[in-house]
């Protein structure tokens, strides 16, 4: 019996040793690929190097609004202080029962109008329009009933008159040069279809008229931590993608694509809860089956701020609804897998994707069961399991802080003592306890997702004073 | 390979990206420290200048060389356009634009040491010699050529600041010369920062627009329409040439639609029947001609122009409808006029319509507050 745990244990050790040297490249790499180009950018800018003219592609902002009384109207107000010219704000109001509408209404002098759209991409039909022309660019509000938000999404896309449109959640809020630097690679490159924002916590930043006042780490801890895990997982891994064309996650929260493009390739799926991932591998797919020369980009400095969860419940939340998002684009574009038709995004990006970040919470929750069996039949070495971890914590914990100071170096935020000290605190924390538990919640959200269908719960908002 | 040594590897790796983020963290701070420091020396050194021309009217002979020994390093030159845009802000800008004729051998000579440097520094120099050497009206002929070199580049930055400094001298027969030289293929330049920038020219546009004229057909199908929309914004006296662009079947399709769009800034009478017909297409495959028609035709007056703004409006395709609603707003018609398609059986039509003339009421209410 012990022999053939043994062999077990070897097989296992085996897989992890793999897996883990894999992981652990990969996030180097990332790291690395990523600061490098964080500091590239800085040279970049303080060297001159870059668009300064006022080139403005026409762009349409799209807000699907779903009981967001609360921050809607400072969410749009942002938006009326983006150093841009040619916008609108089009708000889909996706059959609030909280007065969303009546807010959006109310603050900014809406009228009713009989507005023909297009139907180009499927959604819910509309059930009121209505716009204004007071402000600096017309903002248009679209009722409809509720479809979900890739249905809102769609809506948008239909009303959209410019031929590039952004969409934007409805708790964020745009930095005031945002859109400028989100339009600049579509500029730089002919055929940019896409472009993917930065997307930052705002816990602990004070904004006024979409410009950063005053920066620090938040109050609370859980909303500290993700703005170190958004620092290493995200901006790290989406500048090296970026790379190589292989981004296959634009943040449903801010990213720019071509109309057209978009309308061609279906629009939002209704299907899925991973709306935004889904939509960026759609455009891998139609572009490389059709032969089309393209480019999917990352604009690390156009910036989205948006909230974090603040509370656990909410959190694991927004963790679950994203990784059944993942696991069902991944199962729907599965063909793409290893298919050298679709480039590296088939072979690098999409293989990232499903072991290390869809079959990852298993493999860990796995490599922890293994751990325990191997304890109870006296197979683990225990100060050098010990070790090990606390090499895994550190490793961790340093790319953390590199990819954070690399941010707030690079984009001249100045940090405090204390919250410097609070960031070395709580990556160590981070990469042992909340990553943990996150894989937990990962591990568990497909268990019976399809009975909740598209809904994974609301996240409770709180007023943003954004001045 | 053992394993222990991997993890040594990244652990040595892990410790040089935290010492690389102090050292950065460290330099940065003292280029700023720095950065001050040589702005102060070298506004004392302006400072001598400007009293020296003030007194005498020209610069001392030793700041020639003392200028070209310094702003040879990137960093220097960043901290001396510094110095000149504050002391350009306070209200020194007459004795500045002396100085800067003054130091005309300086500019020239560190034009060829920075072509010579990497892409970057190339495009910060692009940059400064945009931002002052020529806005001080300094064309220098053979500075000039060398910006010639620097749109060869490859470097976007570099070749748009370039053409914007060769935009601000003014010189047509050079900004036709980098018009030509970066439609090289190497490096995408967006036709809207191209126009964007001809629109931007100090010199006479009538001339630039002979000069590019003459070498049309020698730019790509991407250069031609950027003169295209340029010519659109800038003058009226190319009818007859677009309107042979227009006609042309083998020309491209974007630079077909962009004479269309000159004809709806600038009416023209033997332009008009292409224009209806093109409007009256219902070929499918035509329908962005019939779109840009029909929204050219808002500058045409005529029963005929209104009759096929009408029909227009029946399409099954949406824009046309869109693009024919829109026009009709323009005509400025009296609700009569429209009777038969706001209370037409076309529901679309109808719709749309409705839709242009409500929006055109808000548009003016908000115009009014």
């Amino acid at each position: 019996m012990t022999d053939a745990f043994k062999v077990f244990f070897d097989y296992v050790g085996a897989f992890f040793i793999v897996y883990m040297i894999g992981y652990a490249s990969f996030l180097f790499l990332s790291v690395s690929v990523g600061s490098s180009m964080l500091y590239k950018l800085k040279r970049q800018n303080r060297l001159k190097n870059e668009l300064t003219g006022d080139y403005y592609v026409p762009v349409s902002i799209i807000i699907p609004a779903y009981n967001e009384a609360v921050t809607i109207e400072s969410s749009i107000r942002s938006m009326l202080f983006l150093d841009y010219k040619l916008y609108e704000i089009i708000v889909v109001d996706d059959g609030s029962n909280d007065g969303t509408s009546q807010a959006v209404k109310e603050a900014f002098k809406m009228k009713r109008i009989d507005r023909p759209i297009q139907r180009r991409v499927f959604c819910q039909r509309e059930e009121s329009v209505f716009e204004s022309y007071e402000y600096k660019v017309p903002i248009t509000l679209i009722r409809k009933k509720n479809g979900g938000k890739a249905d809102a999404l769609n809506m948008g896309i239909n009303a959209a008159k410019y031929p590039y449109f952004i969409c934007v959640d409805a708790d964020s809020v745009l930095q005031f040069d945002s859109l400028s630097k989100i339009v600049r690679p579509v500029l730089e490159e002919g055929n940019v279809i896409a472009v993917g924002g930065a997307v930052r916590p705002c816990n602990g930043a004070e904004i006024k008229e979409g410009k950063v006042i005053s920066y620090r780490m938040p109050d609370k801890i859980l909303p500290c931590m993700q703005v170190l895990e958004y620092d290493r997982s995200f901006l790290a891994a989406r500048i090296l993608f970026d790379k190589f064309n292989g981004s296959i996650i634009i943040s449903g929260a801010f990213g720019l694509f071509k109309k057209n493009i978009v309308v061609d390739a279906g629009g939002y799926d209704l299907n899925t809860m991973g709306e935004d991932m889904e939509l960026v591998v759609k455009l891998h797919e139609f572009c490389c089956e059709h032969s089309m020369e393209y480019r999917i980009r990352y604009a690390t400095d156009a910036i989205c701020w948006t909230q974090a969860p603040e509370k656990l419940k909410d959190l694991c939340k927004q963790r679950r609804r994203w990784h059944i998002g993942l696991f069902q684009s991944m199962i729907s574009h599965r063909k793409m897998f290893l298919n050298f038709k679709y480039g590296l995004v088939g072979t690098i990006s999409y293989s990232y994707f499903l072991f290390y970040e869809l079959l990852s919470p298993y493999i860990e929750i796995f490599g922890l069961f293994s751990i325990l069996l191997a304890y109870i039949v006296d197979l683990v070495n225990v100060p050098f399991m010990i070790l090990f971890f606390f090499i895994y914590v550190v490793y961790s914990a340093v790319l953390s802080l590199t990819a954070f100071f690399s941010r707030i170096h690079t984009i001249d935020l100045k940090l405090t003592l204390p919250d410097i000290l609070k960031a070395i605190g709580l990556c160590a924390i981070e990469v042992s306890f909340l990553r943990l538990i996150l894989a937990w919640v990962r591990a568990s959200a497909l268990i019976g997702y399809k009975n909740k269908k598209l809904s994974c719960g609301e996240i409770e908002r709180r007023k943003i004073d954004f001045k | 390979m053992r394993v222990e040594f991997l993890i040594y590897i990244y652990g040595i790796v892990c410790v040089s990206m935290i010492l690389f983020n102090i050292v950065y963290n460290i330099y940065s701070k003292q280029n700023e420290r720095w950065l001050k420091k040589k702005c102060i020396k070298l506004k004392k050194q302006l400072d001598i200048q400007l009293n020296s021309i003030r007194m005498r009217g020209k610069i001392e002979q030793n700041q020639l060389e003392f200028l070209r020994k310094k702003l040879s390093h990137i960093n220097n030159l960043i901290a001396f356009e510094k110095v000149l845009s504050g002391e350009f802000n306070t209200g020194h800008s007459e004795e500045i634009k002396v100085y800067l004729r003054e130091i005309k051998p300086v500019i020239l000579y560190l034009a060829l040491v920075y072509s010579q440097k990497e892409t970057m520094q190339a495009g910060y120099f692009t940059h400064f010699i945009s931002n002052f050497a020529v806005n001080q009206n300094m064309p220098i002929d053979s500075l000039q050529d060398i910006l010639i070199t620097y749109i060869k580049k490859d470097n976007l930055y570099c070749r748009i600041n370039a053409l914007s400094a060769l935009y601000h001298l003014g010189n047509s027969e050079h900004v036709i010369k980098a018009v030509k030289a970066q439609d090289d293929g190497k490096i995408y330049l967006n036709e809207k920062i191209l126009t964007e920038g001809l629109l931007a020219f100090t010199g006479s546009h009538d001339e630039l627009i002979k000069g590019l004229w003459n070498n049309f057909n020698q730019f790509s199908d991407h250069t031609k329409l950027a003169v295209l929309n340029y010519i659109r914004f800038k003058s009226g006296n190319y009818k007859e040439e677009m309107l042979k662009i227009m006609l042309d079947l083998n020309a491209e399709k974007e630079l077909r639609l962009s004479a269309i769009r000159y004809f709806g800034r600038y009416s023209y009478e033997k332009a008009l029947e292409h224009i209806l017909n093109f409007a009256r297409n219902t070929d499918p495959l035509m329908w962005e001609y019939a779109t840009v028609a029909v929204s050219a035709l808002e500058k045409y007056e005529g029963d005929e122009v209104i009759y096929v703004l009408k029909r227009a409006i029946h399409s099954p395709n949406w824009y046309i409808r869109y693009s024919a609603a829109q026009s009709l707003e323009a005509h400025n018609l009296k609700y009569d006029a429209l009777f038969d398609i706001i209370s037409g059986s076309d529901r679309y039509a109808r719709e749309m319509m409705k839709y242009r003339l409500e929006s055109r009421r808000l548009r003016m209410e908000g115009e009014v507050r």
